[in-house]
């Protein structure tokens, strides 16, 4: 440290500053006044669970026959390989159902202005971008009919591992950790269907795994990320690092 | 300098499942430096209580999308700047800073003689002035850095900037003040 840098740290010691007040109890008294965070659902919780694959198609109108997934994926110089699940259906108007399960189509720059929270982008832009309820951010690559990827971004949203775990982990669907940039996650595979949010009021918010295949769930400074797509925990992994 | 007690990140994680009393322990222990880093930003004590106050509420409001195991007092020292900038951009000015008067300062054992402390005094108000004189980005990264003695990552939290942006900004601030104050 130069003299000058020690003399403006003795000048900071010399300054007339007014004697903090006591500030711990207008801040617990404000905090008092207002809607408690309940501990045990002081996160928004994401809870994924099984349900009947019926049950899926009545709730959402996607039947999974119509999430057909193209074969390769380039993103951030990653070549994902998706397994190609062809419609056994002619869909119904797909960009309407989307718009049903996803939220209101818009665009993505529209998307940025909206969000109130710094959007992760991979490096090749989404085809379609929705906005949907709980302040979520919807990423689809691929078209409605033909759906290669999908990525969810909700604010205020955490993930429970070990409520996931303990909820979903059995013979139909396998819930393996992950590591997403030093930060832990959640892959799920064997068709995890209906997810559970738990709203900052704490209450649930029934929601669902929109294409009925693998899902990768993890968070980022509040933000809740999951990739729905037909891959393998190494491929999601790489798509949700190449998210910036 | 306030330290970082090794207990920081375990209270901000209890906080942040909703324990208030951990959230108590962390107002108490981080009210002075925020009040200070307030005060210094805005120059005015009462929208320093008020920035300060604020902040900590925010604070424990946001503390679900806190970022598990990082600290947590350069993060509510950014929440706490945030509120002072705001304040001080309303005011449309900042206060300016004063030294405190001589009949304030604590008597030391190895006191200088009067004619010492004139000359200390002296220096100290040129050199404030001088601090004064500084453009805002200026001032502001030498009252972290120095005045308010806080660490590198912190002093990045408080201007939103990176650590890599207060190191350069920190060396011009330093050239300009230096050719201020020996002209």
């Amino acid at each position: 440290m130069t003299e000058l840098e020690r003399a403006l740290v003795e000048l900071g010691h010399e300054l007339e500053i007014p004697t903090s007040p006591d500030l711990l109890r207008p801040v617990l008294s404000a905090i008092e006044s207002r809607p408690k965070r309940r501990l045990q659902r002081r996160r928004w919780t994401l809870v994924v669970a099984l349900a009947a694959l019926a049950a899926l198609a009545a709730t959402l109108a996607i039947p999974d026959a119509r999430s057909a997934l193209l074969r390769f994926l380039h993103i951030g110089g990653e070549r994902i390989e998706l397994v190609d699940a062809l419609p056994g259906v002619t869909p119904d108007p797909a960009e309407l159902d989307f718009e049903l399960a996803l939220g209101r189509a818009t665009t993505l720059e529209q998307a940025r202005r909206v969000a109130g929270f710094d959007l992760r982008e991979l490096e090749v832009a989404p085809d379609k971008v929705y906005l949907g309820a709980r302040g979520t951010v919807w990423f689809l690559y691929g078209a409605p009919d033909r759906v290669r990827l999908l990525v969810s971004q909700t604010p205020l949203h955490s993930v429970d591992e070990e409520l996931l775990l303990k909820k979903l982990a059995g013979p139909e669907t396998s819930v393996e950790h992950v590591d997403v940039r030093g930060t832990r996650g959640v892959f799920l595979s064997g068709e995890p269907h209906l997810l559970f949010l738990l709203d900052p009021r704490g209450e649930i918010v029934e929601d669902s795994a929109r294409l009925a295949h693998d899902v990768l769930v993890w968070e980022e400074e509040g933000i809740a990320l999951r990739l729905e797509g037909d891959f393998t925990k190494g491929e999601a992994v790489a798509v949700a690092e190449s998210l910036r | 300098m306030e330290g970082r007690p090794p207990d920081d990140v375990m209270l901000a994680e209890r906080a942040k499942r909703g324990d208030e009393r951990a959230f108590e322990e962390l107002v108490r222990m981080y009210q002075g430096i925020a009040f200070r880093t307030a005060y210094l930003l805005t120059g005015s004590a009462a929208d320093a209580e008020d920035a300060a106050q604020t902040g900590f509420v925010k604070a424990w409001y946001a503390l679900p999308r806190f970022r598990r195991g990082a600290p947590f007092r350069p993060w509510l020292l950014q929440i706490v700047a945030n509120e002072a900038h705001n304040r001080r951009r309303s005011a449309g000015r900042r206060e300016a800073l004063r030294l405190r008067s001589i009949a304030a300062d604590p008597p030391e054992d190895a006191a200088p003689s009067p004619e010492g402390a004139a000359l200390g005094r002296e220096r100290r108000t040129e050199l404030l002035a001088a601090v004064e004189r500084l453009g805002e980005r200026d001032r502001d990264v030498l009252t972290c850095r120095y005045l308010l003695e806080l660490s590198e990552e912190e002093t990045a939290a408080v201007l939103d900037v990176r650590r890599g942006t207060v190191k350069s900004r920190t060396a011009r601030a330093i050239a300009r003040l230096r050719s201020e104050v020996t002209p």
